[in-house]
């Protein structure tokens, strides 16, 4: 298969609106996440503030980072790489452009509600109905745009970016829907296990079905555009894609090992998540051959730099995420910090690296103007990296303390002052983050809006 | 096979349907729906209690699910799919920053979670759970409520053993310190009365005893043995002042009896999953040496030598 080819640049409205969204909401998602883990090390510092309070602040930190800075940093460089891919215009870039703004009046309602405690209190699924509505409908306008983007295109050849981007968008407004239970607005929710079972199932593939996809599909799209070459193979890419649609929504009961469930249950979810070693390295060693002795173009990018260390951290998160799935293992990481590590790299280290790198990817390319400093996108780079790896590092210390503490008879209570220092550096590690986050916001604004810089 | 834009929508959501059949619809119709023994539904005020529960996201630091590994955390009872069958939705957690709660109910008295609620840190020290107090007392009544529910029946036997004691603790403290002092001796098996702590009152003793005191005890006794901690306004019976035990015949046995076991119906909680052995001797000599002033380390006869002494 070829690279993608170059045509004329258009405006790329939706895009940039995209890449604001995701800058502002990475500022405001890192800082709520310095004041959660502010809170325990020193619990009394919002001390009665009810919407600050930690049970609260939680949520708005997922929330927010989920859907607020990684989704739309992905989806800035889809709706750059799809209109560029299938060789014709955005269907619409209006369209466009009120999605963001639907998008971001989610977020905002979304923060709000939660920090007044309006919550259904299912972890990943916390948003009341309404919002539930809003934010299935701003799925499903992303998805209308890039259908109907597709129907216009004159490039015969969907490529891989283009399958991820579709496939992401209608599954997530579907597993949305259904993991919501959005047919019961009241609850939000089904009643006893069944109700685990379906959290569980949307909760992984939150992940799995909506940040895997776009940033693989921009992985696909960056890495053999900036290394100038082929993708390495074709095939390859489609074992990658249908194997992850089939593994990945199955694993999700491995959170729920440890419960009351079927024993078939737990096998299928045990057996999955040893085989997304399939969509893994099928993606992985895709990206990797096709990079291969080229790492210097690589580096040259800042872009790339960050979507090609997203490629490595994901190596590494489903690396933990099948070790973690099995029930020996599960008896040390479950119910403690190990996991609150693996979400990070996950998150953060892989979907959150690369959606930073595909916008500054396609920042220079859409303004037709250089990034308005390298030097600070380096500096994020490296606050980014030293931030996700110092996470999983204290928080992986942290969790195994807790776990094997446990698993020895200590009380809760007794191995809270053992995990004390790694809470203290994991703040410190996430003012590290909140601080980037600022420069990250900083350089994409002057980017886009104030910008003196030459052509690139 | 063509990758065709309609090959791409259509395959990945039939597969996903199927996979939703298989993991999702068959546990679902096929799920547990028998209450088990100890089940029983909530009454208004505790599903209110709930309600503040989720709102303030208790679950992403209490899991509500004892795993069989649990065993030294109180695995007494392991959770059945049928202890679940009325929550909607479920709080299993999926953090254990604080302990579990499934089998919480009945194991403080309320006066407890109103002090822990108000503020954790005057009942535990070390915890670094948020305080409360901006929800109100009368939110406080129902969280309490809630919390005082899980378990089930299995929590309402105990809540009626609190009550039962509850009388008796503050009946006992209100005829004063020598009928209180008496009656926090006589409830206890006899022979335990009679035991004096058998360790030597050491200087690495008395420091162990010290720090266990700040880690669990100070919130409620204070920092002194007064009785006068910051959690003492809002506990009744009020948090025994030590000072006044002296020569009330409180022997070492009968301090490590009720800090191993607490003391149902007051705030007293039991120490012993928290506790091993020799620090319940050394925090009980500490209070005996610095608060009451009159230890019975050293004097009774003690058997034979520990193997280990300094």
């Amino acid at each position: 298969m070829t690279t993608p080819d170059e045509n004329s640049s258009p405006g790329y409205a939706t895009a940039r609106a995209f890449c604001i969204t995701s800058a502002c909401w990475m500022v405001i998602g890192a800082f709520v996440g310095l004041l959660g883990a502010t809170e325990l090390i020193a619990p009394d510092i919002a001390k009665n503030i009810g919407w600050l309070v930690f049970g609260r602040i939680r949520p708005i930190h997922i929330n927010v980072v989920l859907f607020g800075f990684v989704t739309p940093g992905l989806l800035a460089a889809a709706f750059y790489y799809f209109p560029r891919l299938l060789r014709c215009e955005l269907f619409s870039e209006k369209l466009g452009v009120f999605t963001v703004w639907v998008w971001n009046l989610t977020l905002v309602a979304a923060v709000i509600s939660l920090a007044g405690g309006h919550t259904q209190g299912r972890e990943y699924a916390e948003l009341i109905w309404p919002i539930d509505v809003m934010v299935v409908a701003a799925f499903g306008l992303v998805f209308f745009n890039m259908v109907m983007t597709v129907r216009r295109r004159t490039e015969p050849l969907l490529y891989v970016s283009i399958w991820y981007g579709l496939a992401a968008t209608i599954l997530t407004a579907a597993v949305y829907a259904l993991g919501n239970v959005i047919w019961r607005p009241d609850s939000g929710a089904l009643a006893g296990m069944a109700d685990a079972v379906i959290l569980w199932f949307y909760g992984h593939s939150i992940f799995n079905l909506l940040l895997t996809p776009l940033a693989a599909g921009i992985a696909y799209y960056v890495i053999p555009r900036v290394v100038l070459s082929p993708l390495y193979s074709h095939r390859l890419a489609m074992l990658g894609f249908w194997s992850l649609m089939l593994v990945a929504p199955q694993i999700g009961t491995s959170h729920l090992l440890q419960v009351p469930l079927p024993t078939w249950l737990k096998v299928i979810a045990i057996a999955d998540s040893i085989a997304m070693a399939i969509p893994v390295m099928a993606f992985l060693i895709n990206i990797w051959y096709t990079a291969k002795g080229r790492l210097g173009e690589i580096h040259a990018d800042i872009g790339a730099k960050f979507v090609f260390t997203g490629t490595i951290m994901y190596f590494f998160a489903s690396l933990q995420g099948a070790v973690m799935a099995l029930p020996q293992v599960q008896r040390v990481t479950h119910f403690n910090n190990w996991v609150v590590g693996h979400a990070h790299i996950g998150v953060l280290g892989f979907a959150g690296m690369i959606a930073l790198g595909g916008m500054y990817y396609i920042l220079p390319r859409i303004t037709g103007k250089q990034l308005y400093s390298r030097l600070l996108a380096d500096f994020q780079y490296w606050m980014v990296l030293i931030g996700v790896v110092g996470f999983t590092v204290v928080l992986t210390i942290a969790g195994m303390t807790q776990g094997n503490a446990w698993l020895n008879g200590h009380a809760v209570y007794r191995v809270l002052p053992m995990v004390h220092v790694y809470y203290i550096v994991r703040a410190a590690l996430g003012l590290m983050l909140f601080t980037s986050a600022i420069v990250g916001l900083y350089n994409i604004l002057r980017t886009l809006l104030s910008n003196p810089g030459g052509t690139p | 096979m063509k990758m065709t834009p309609r090959a791409v929508v259509i395959g990945s959501l039939l597969i996903l349907a199927a996979v939703v059949f298989v993991v999702i619809y068959i546990p679902y119709v096929t799920r547990t729906q028998t209450a088990s023994a100890i089940f029983r539904r909530r009454t208004p005020t505790e599903a209110a209690g709930r309600k503040l529960y989720i709102a303030n996201g208790c679950v992403y630091c209490h899991s509500q699910s004892v795993r069989s590994i649990d065993w030294g955390l109180g695995a007494e009872r392991i959770a059945q799919a049928g202890d679940y069958v009325g929550d909607q939705p479920i709080l299993l957690g999926s953090q254990r920053t604080g302990p579990d709660l499934s089998q919480e109910g009945g194991a403080h008295p309320n006066d407890w979670h109103r002090a822990h609620f108000v503020n954790p840190r005057t009942t535990r020290p070390n915890s670094i759970m948020p305080a409360f107090e901006f929800i109100g007392p009368e939110n406080i009544k129902h969280l309490t409520a809630y919390v005082q529910s899980l378990g089930m029946k299995n929590a309402g036997r105990r809540m009626q053993r609190q009550k039962h004691w509850k009388a008796k603790a503050v009946e006992a403290y209100e005829a004063g310190p020598d009928a209180n002092a008496h009656w926090l001796a006589e409830n206890i098996p006899f022979g335990w009365r009679k035991i004096a702590n058998p360790y030597p009152s050491t200087v690495a003793g008395l420091a162990r005893g010290h720090k266990i005191y700040q880690d669990f005890c100070l919130g409620c006794h204070g920092p002194v043995g007064d009785g006068m901690g910051p959690g003492q306004p809002d506990l009744y019976p009020p948090p025994l002042n030590f000072t006044i035990l002296k020569n009330r015949g409180i022997s070492g046995g009968i301090l490590y009896y009720q800090i191993m076991n607490g003391i149902t119906g007051t705030a007293m909680p039991y120490f012993k999953r928290e506790l091993e052995s020799e620090k319940i001797w050394d925090v009980s000599n500490y209070v005996a040496v610095y608060f009451i002033n009159q230890s019975d380390a050293n004097h009774a006869p003690r058997g034979i030598d520990t193997a280990y002494e300094p």
